[in-house]
């Protein structure tokens, strides 16, 4: 069991490409801490080198208090278990767990331990005389799992381990990947550039951009108070909606001004604002609510007739739960995530209310977030 | 090796050993013998295993001895009688077939021909008549790569390969010298074909995932015939010396993906310094700094973009013009025209390419 600290950290590549861009972060120990982030924004390169597979051009890792910056990979103590990994054909899956034991030269006692314990965690004890053709992708994955396990180390590093994996089976394996993460009560390193899994399966959440450390923080605080227009863009599903829009002022009453339409910010909100909202008042700015806060129920409408709009129904899909409307509002594309009892057809013309106690203005210029 | 030619020898040796001489397999089963009524049957009482803790062993009036090639003990010859003379024979037996056992091997060896093949150390002529007599399919589909440790290691990288790839008569898994592994893999369909960098993929992260190795890896083109083996060896060579400058970030690199690349690093370096000189004035491209050569990076990621340039890299799009401008007054090149671009982005390559300080010419 281990914290992990990164301290300024650089990754840049001979011939200039910056990589990671002044990485900071402390990560406890026991904690389940999710990268997460588009393809190419350093993810990857961030878990290699606290892995020991690529250098540190520039900053500090340390792994509990040692400084780990020129420990050769072998001696961190770090298991990972990777997207592509492979399990030997022909050797039986008790064989695919002990291999890089035995190329280690550990004891058969030990390697006999070790591998039936872990089996034994990922409830595959039933399948060790099998081998991996006679397994299914998910029996397989925990296989995978087994040789990261038996090397019983202090942290795991896993780089989307479940992106080979078909939908209904990845989420499966995101629970049993939280569970193992309680059973093993070892500090977990995660990659993805899957939001719903890093929404699903992480204590805190690192949210990743070109190299930058965008945001870090809880699931849920990402999701109610993101950093900027990227974080509340990349976490969420559908995305949430972004509005180029003016900043307004009626009397007191701050409004969120496009197209003909004007919504207003009610007052307890809009003292929440990290900025004095009187220096954005006729500013552009980008208004964003999340689809599930756009409502065409007539109570919701009636309770914000303060943020009334109209707009055109231009398609709609049954999701079974619920229904999503792609709407055309004033302009511009607006999802709204509405109960299945909607009436709302294709071709309508209907009056959503933005529940505007949710809703979000980033600067245009920097894309920061204003208000949250 | 046979069991017909094994037959062959204690045939030829009979005569020379008064005695009952054979050999035993793995399985415990006599499988040639001067006695031929013992052919078929097994010796419960030894295994291979019998010799982890001894040289020789005696049962039933018999003694047995293990032998095979590189010192492996593969088999078991034994000879009647469990005197002196009886052992002194098992011993001179093994020496003499753990030595017909190896010659036969490297004769016989596949992968010891694919490995002459893609060196280029077999006369062409000979390839043909080499692979009709191994049996080699030499009209199927192949891809070689070359994988390239970064460092030298405790851990038999070659077992590990081998072990992913076990079929040893498809697949090839040939140690080139302490940090290079070549693998020549037999390509079924054009849909593995285009496997091939998972493949390779799933070679990188085992290695790093498991045995906490780095490597890079070069893929050559997929060819047919075994001729071209050793031109897809040489692509993978190629592959991992151009990508180790312009690609340094990558794990894998494809030969058919080095685009241009490729050309210039097949220019001689002194026209490289020629070229540099010609396009920019004195020192200019020496003055850009560490952040302007970032800026330049990302406006040719986002298509010569600028307002997706700003967004990527946090700064107003009056900055990022700003810096252009500089650019274009540093070095008389402006990177929103296309001609200008193109040429600034060999320019840079070329830069690459002679400050990776590969000396050719």
């Amino acid at each position: 069991m281990s914290s992990v600290t990164l301290k300024n950290v650089y990754k840049i590549y001979d011939g200039g490409v910056v990589a990671v861009t002044d990485f900071c972060l402390e990560i406890e120990d026991k904690e389940f801490i999710i990268l997460v982030g588009p393809s190419g924004c350093g993810k990857s390169t961030t878990l290699r080198m606290i892995a020991g597979l690529e250098e540190i051009n520039k900053g500090e890792l340390y792994i509990g208090d040692v400084l780990a910056n020129d420990i050769p990979p072998k001696d961190r103590d770090i298991a990972m278990v990777f997207q592509s990994y492979a399990l030997y054909p022909h050797m039986t899956v008790y064989d695919n767990m002990a291999f890089g034991l035995k190329l280690r030269k550990t004891p058969k006692d030990e390697i006999k331990r070790r591998v039936e314990e872990a089996a034994r965690i990922l409830d595959i004890s039933h399948l060790l005389d099998r081998k991996p053709k006679a397994l299914s992708g998910g029996q397989r994955q925990r296989v995978a799992l087994g040789r990261a396990i038996v090397r019983d180390p202090k942290v795991f590093l896993l780089d989307e381990p479940l992106s080979n994996l078909d939908a209904k089976l990845r989420a499966q394996m995101r629970t049993e990947l939280a569970k193992l993460h309680k059973k093993l009560g070892t500090t977990f390193i995660y990659v993805t550039h899957d939001q719903t899994e890093a929404m699903t399966m992480g204590d805190r959440i690192v949210v990743m951009k070109d190299g930058f450390i965008q945001q870090v923080d809880t699931p849920q605080k990402l999701y109610d108070a993101p950093a900027n227009e990227f974080v509340a863009g990349f976490m969420g599903s559908p995305q949430m909606n972004f509005i180029d829009a003016t900043i307004g002022k009626k009397g007191n009453t701050f409004t969120v001004d496009f197209g003909n339409a004007s919504v207003e910010i009610p007052a307890d909100k809009a003292a929440g604002a990290s900025v004095d909202l009187n220096t954005y008042v006729g500013k552009e700015v980008i208004f964003g609510i999340r689809p599930e806060d756009v409502h065409d129920e007539p109570e919701m409408i009636e309770k914000w007739a303060s943020a009334k709009v109209t707009a055109e129904v231009e398609v709609t899909e049954l999701m079974g739960a619920e229904i999503y409307l792609y709407l055309n509002c004033e302009g511009n594309a607006v999802t709204a995530r509405v109960d299945p009892a909607s009436k709302s057809k294709s071709g309508d013309t209907v009056t959503v209310a933005f529940k505007m106690s949710r809703m979000h203005l980033f600067d245009k210029e920097t894309e920061v977030a204003i208000l949250n | 090796m046979s069991n017909r030619m094994f037959q062959s020898v204690i045939h030829q040796m009979q005569d020379s050993v008064e005695r009952t001489i054979g050999i035993v397999d793995e399985t415990s089963t006599v499988i040639a013998c001067s006695d031929l009524n013992k052919i078929g049957e097994v010796c419960e009482n030894v295994s291979l295993e019998s010799f982890l803790t001894q040289p020789s062993l005696i049962s039933e009036n018999t003694t047995y001895r293990p032998f095979g090639a590189n010192g492996r003990a593969e088999y078991i010859v034994f000879v009647s009688g469990n005197d002196r003379e009886a052992e002194k024979t098992a011993g001179l037996l093994s020496v003499s077939l753990s030595n017909i056992k190896q010659y036969y091997d490297e004769k016989y060896d596949k992968g010891n021909f694919v490995k002459n093949v893609i060196l280029d150390n077999i006369l062409s002529g000979d390839i043909y008549l080499k692979s009709r007599e191994l049996h080699f399919n030499s009209e199927v589909q192949r891809v070689c790569m070359l994988i390239k440790l970064a460092n030298k290691t405790d851990i038999s990288v070659l077992d590990v390969i081998q072990n992913l790839f076990p079929d040893k008569n498809k697949d090839f898994v040939i140690n080139i010298s302490e940090t290079d592994i070549a693998l020549v893999k037999e390509v079924k369909t054009q849909l593995e074909a285009k496997n091939i960098e998972k493949l390779a993929a799933s070679i990188v992260d085992t290695l790093s995932g498991e045995f906490y190795i780095h490597c890079t890896i070069g893929i050559g083109t997929v060819v047919t015939g075994i001729r071209d083996l050793a031109r897809s060896f040489k692509e993978a060579q190629i592959a991992i010396d151009v990508g180790r400058v312009f690609d340094a970030e990558k794990n894998i690199v494809k030969y058919n993906s080095l685009g241009i690349a490729r050309l210039i690093y097949q220019l001689p370096t002194t026209l490289c310094d020629i070229f540099l000189k010609e396009v920019f004035k004195q020192g200019s491209i020496e003055s850009l700094d560490h952040e302007t050569l970032f800026t330049i990076q990302k406006f040719f990621e986002n298509s010569l973009n600028v307002s997706e340039t700003s967004r990527k890299l946090f700064v107003h799009r009056n900055t990022l013009v700003y810096r252009l401008e500089k650019i274009k007054k540093l070095t008389g090149l402006d990177l929103r025209e296309f001609d200008d671009a193109v040429v600034f982005k060999v320019a840079l390559m070329v830069k690459k390419y002679l400050s990776s300080n590969y000396k050719k010419f």
